[in-house]
């Protein structure tokens, strides 16, 4: 009895380990330090593989190391490795801290102006991170200042579904479809933003004002391609809008927001509206 | 059985009554050893310079805080595992306090037991100190600790995992190899998954089996490692927390009878 | 069930123990310990005497199971040594001892209480009782780390009779000691004696063991050489008388001269009328006798002859 005691308890103790260790195993959705080639270790794996179960801090680490790295201005092969470092070393080491992604990004599309290789290292962070709505957001930004109304467009879109986004994405990319030219779509996302209820009061009030001020555009717009219409039809501008009208080039006379008439100058064929001056002018 | 045979009503003491003085006065002699503070203090330094290296990030400071903290739990509690466990056994010998504590009705399993519980104590107030200073630097930012608590605990089991390699080293070998030993199990138990990918490279025959082998004895520490999910406060699987603890105290068992068993048959010349 | 006492009530036998050490990878075989038999009765002083290296610190080792013997059995009172009952009834002071230099005497005997199972309200009275009997009053809270030499060696006694043990083990129990401190260990040992427990010690200390031993084994190279009652071995008959003399003349005195250095001379004569011869002479002479030794066969005589003499074993009742 007293030689088996042990005995007992080691087998009870191995097999609980190893029915433990089967279970963790199961629950584990990506093997750890994956499956690739080993024999070719990347260096971010190489790295997670090294720091013996300290990834996370070895990440912040090289992340310390990389600021204080870029911030030196005197270097001259300052962007050779920075896709490498922000986009490949630290997410292997911590996939899931998300600055590195976006200070990474900034330092590429703004610093080196490298605005693809920017866009791969905020994707890979969005894949990683699939609640770091500000990831795509940047994109979108980035995409934006490059006049890449369509690719910025649709980065916003991924931002704006991301869970716990803000309204700030998509009253971006109601901006955004604004500024491609697109305003009908526009004031569809500006009053997409009116029914969000993640949008905060200022969100609100600028989605109301941007409606107004697009439906104002737009109707301009209209009343703009309709005068055209009817000149190169009729070989003379219409005398007022109520013409258009008339002519089947207008459905009814648009009002502008206020409940006022646009304004058409008879003898120029310009059509202006009183709901403000700034209209027209973004 | 014994007991009831115990000549003239000598007091017998329960099994653990030994086992548990022996443990205090282990732990009694790791609160007098100056080699511990020396670590613990090393070890609080660090996570208070954590709040000023924070500074130099740019983005979110209380990752590197966290990062720094937890990191400086485990790595210092695994010095104390390291430094402390394999000395313990082996100080008994050398200094020939073993000789008189072994030829008393003390059992060979219950002087394992006692060092390895003292030792352990040690290292839970260790542990406990040190996410004490990390919460209340935390707590002080604003920030909660809580979701850190799982991890720190994992640290501990981790630790309790290595420290029975240290005892189980030092029941049979001097101190340099029980420490050579015990730090090769360590990084053992957390590069295991290379085994696994070793041996899909391998041809089939012995060199995969001691892979299989290897993979399947050495601990996976890895599965004791919830640092980065703690620190992003990542959902884990449910049950990950548990089923670890489980995995690391049924090995910690596992260890422990072994180094009983190799510490009974060994001589104290 | 076993008996309480086994065999025929011996406190400690042991039956053809044997114990070889083996170098590093196994090379180079020590042989420690050859075929040891004995038998110590309760109530008895033994003594296991023997030069430095005979085995003796190995053999009471193995008695209290810190030795697995390769071969042969250890009964203490009639259990094997691994048996905690059994051990529960030994205390053991080991040679040169050492104890935790972070505990006070008094935690360190509190400790070992502790171990022996002696409960919690009995251990305070038990401990400073302790500390009286030797001699270590007014310590209780020094730490170990500046206990002397002498300190640490009656903390060790202590230790070792803290739970009334049957049979007391000592390992060199003199050595290192002071005249004083030799003394209080001899009366400690006495006292176990006359409070009906059994005394097994080793020594290279001839003195100590004739002084207080029952019966004594010599052990040389493994192996006992001589075993038997102290009485049997050593007579008490006079064999001869040594005698210092100082300021005579060295020549023409009775006797054998054993040496000389300036004035000084010693003289042997071999019974006591040629003692008286010689003392008359010195007189005469106008000389001194600064000292008169009457020489017995001691355990040394018996211990040097026994070393010179060939391998087989003697028996000396």
């Amino acid at each position: 009895m007293r030689r088996l005691a042990p005995i007992a308890l080691l087998a009870v103790a191995v097999t609980l380990a190893a029915v433990s260790r089967d279970r963790l195993a199961a629950l584990e959705t990506t093997p750890r330090g994956g499956n690739e080639d080993l024999l070719y270790l990347p260096n971010g794996r190489y790295l997670r593989a090294a720091s013996l179960g300290h990834a996370s801090l070895a990440a912040d680490l090289v992340y310390l190391w990389a600021i204080q790295y870029y911030s030196d201005y005197d270097r001259t092969d300052r962007y050779r490795f920075v896709e490498h470092v922000f986009g490949s070393v630290i997410p292997e080491l911590d996939p899931h801290y998300v600055d590195p992604y976006w200070l990474g990004a900034m330092i590429l599309t703004v610093e080196a102006g490298d605005l693809e290789a920017g866009l791969r290292v905020l994707d890979k962070g969005f894949e990683n991170n699939p609640t770091a709505w500000v990831l795509p957001y940047l994109a979108g930004f980035e995409c934006y200042r490059a006049r890449q109304y369509e690719r910025a467009a649709a980065y916003f879109d991924r931002s704006s579904r991301a869970p716990n986004a803000p309204a700030l994405p998509l009253r971006m990319k109601a901006g955004t479809v604004a500024k491609k030219g697109d305003l009908r779509e526009s004031i569809r996302l500006w009053e997409e933003v009116l029914r969000d209820p993640r949008a905060d009061a200022a969100s609100l009030a600028i989605a109301e004002r941007q409606v107004r001020d697009l439906m104002v555009r737009a109707d301009l717009a209209d009343l703009g391609a309709a005068v055209e219409a009817f000149r190169s039809r009729e070989r003379h501008l219409p005398r007022s809008i109520e013409d258009l009208v008339r002519a089947g080039l207008l459905r009814r006379v648009p009002q502008d927001p206020n409940g006022q008439p646009f304004v058409y100058d008879a003898e120029t064929g310009r059509v202006t509206s009183r709901a403000g001056g700034v209209l027209g002018a973004r | 059985m014994s007991a009831s045979e115990a000549p003239r009503g000598r007091p017998r003491p329960g099994a653990l009554d030994a086992v548990f003085a022996i443990a205090v006065n282990t732990f009694r002699e790791g609160i007098r050893d100056r080699i511990l503070y020396l670590l613990l203090a090393f070890a609080l330094l660090l996570i208070g310079a954590s709040r000023f290296l924070s500074l130099l990030t740019v983005g979110d400071e209380s990752k590197i805080i966290k990062d720094l903290g937890l990191s400086a739990i485990s790595v210092f509690g695994l010095l104390t595992a390291v430094f402390v466990g394999v000395s313990l056994v082996f100080k008994e010998i050398e200094r020939r306090t073993v000789y008189t504590l072994l030829a008393t009705p003390v059992s060979r399993w219950q002087f394992v037991a006692g060092k390895y519980a003292g030792l352990l104590a040690m290292l839970a107030t260790n542990v406990v100190l040190m996410s004490s200073v990390l919460a209340a630097i935390l707590l002080f930012r604003g920030e909660s600790p809580l979701p850190l608590v799982t991890a720190e605990f994992l640290i501990l089991v981790e630790l309790a995992l290595v420290t029975a390699f240290a005892i189980l080293f030092s029941s049979f070998t001097n101190p340099i190899l029980s420490a050579v030993g015990t730090a090769a199990v360590y990084v053992a138990g957390h590069l295991s998954w290379s085994f696994d990918l070793l041996k899909k490279r391998l041809p089939p025959g012995a060199g995969r089996t001691l892979c299989d082998v290897l993979h399947a004895v050495l601990p996976n520490l890895d599965r004791l490692d919830l640092k980065t999910a703690a620190v992003h406060s990542l959902p884990l699987p449910p049950g990950e927390p548990l089923w670890g603890a489980l995995y690391g105290v049924a090995y910690t068992v596992a260890v422990l009878l072994l180094s009983a068993w190799l510490f009974s048959r060994r001589d104290f010349p | 069930m076993k008996p309480d006492c086994g065999g025929n009530g011996s406190a400690l036998r042991l039956e053809g123990l044997a114990k070889s050490f083996y170098g590093h990878l196994g090379i180079g075989r020590t042989v420690a310990v050859e075929k040891l038999d004995l038998d110590v009765a309760p109530g008895q002083i033994f003594g296991l005497l023997g030069p430095n290296g005979a085995g003796k610190t190995t053999t009471l080792k193995m008695i209290l199971g810190l030795i697995r013997p390769d071969r042969g059995t250890v009964r203490l009172f009639g259990r094997p040594p691994s048996d905690p009952a059994a051990r529960a009834r030994v205390g053991f002071l080991p040679e040169n001892p050492y104890f935790y230099d972070y505990l006070t005497a008094e935690e360190f005997l509190d400790f070992y209480a502790r171990l022996h199972g002696i409960p919690r309200a009995a251990r305070r009275a038990r401990v400073a009782d302790l500390l009286a009997r030797v001699g270590l009053l007014g310590r209780e809270r020094t730490p170990l780390r500046k206990f002397s030499k002498g300190m640490t060696q009656r903390l060790g006694l202590a230790q070792a009779i803290l739970h009334e043990p049957d049979l007391l083990i000592l390992d060199e129990p003199m050595s290192g000691l002071d005249p004083v401190g030799r003394r209080e260990v001899r009366d400690l040992v006495l006292a176990q004696r006359a409070a009906g427990k059994t005394v097994f010690f080793s020594s290279h200390i001839l003195q100590d063991a004739e002084m207080i031993c029952d019966r004594v084994a010599i052990l040389v190279k493994g192996r006992v050489r001589f075993e038997g009652a102290m009485g049997d071995l050593v007579s008490r008959k006079v064999l001869w008388y040594e005698v210092a003399v100082t300021g005579g003349p060295p020549g023409g005195l009775p006797g054998e001269m054993l040496s000389s250095a300036g004035a000084e001379a010693l003289f042997r004569v071999g019974d006591v009328e040629a003692l008286a011869g010689l003392l008359t002479s010195v007189q005469a002479a106008g000389g001194q006798v600064t000292s008169v030794w009457p020489r017995r066969e001691t355990l040394e005589d018996l211990f040097m002859r026994e070393i010179a003499s060939g391998p087989a074993r003697e028996e000396g009742r």
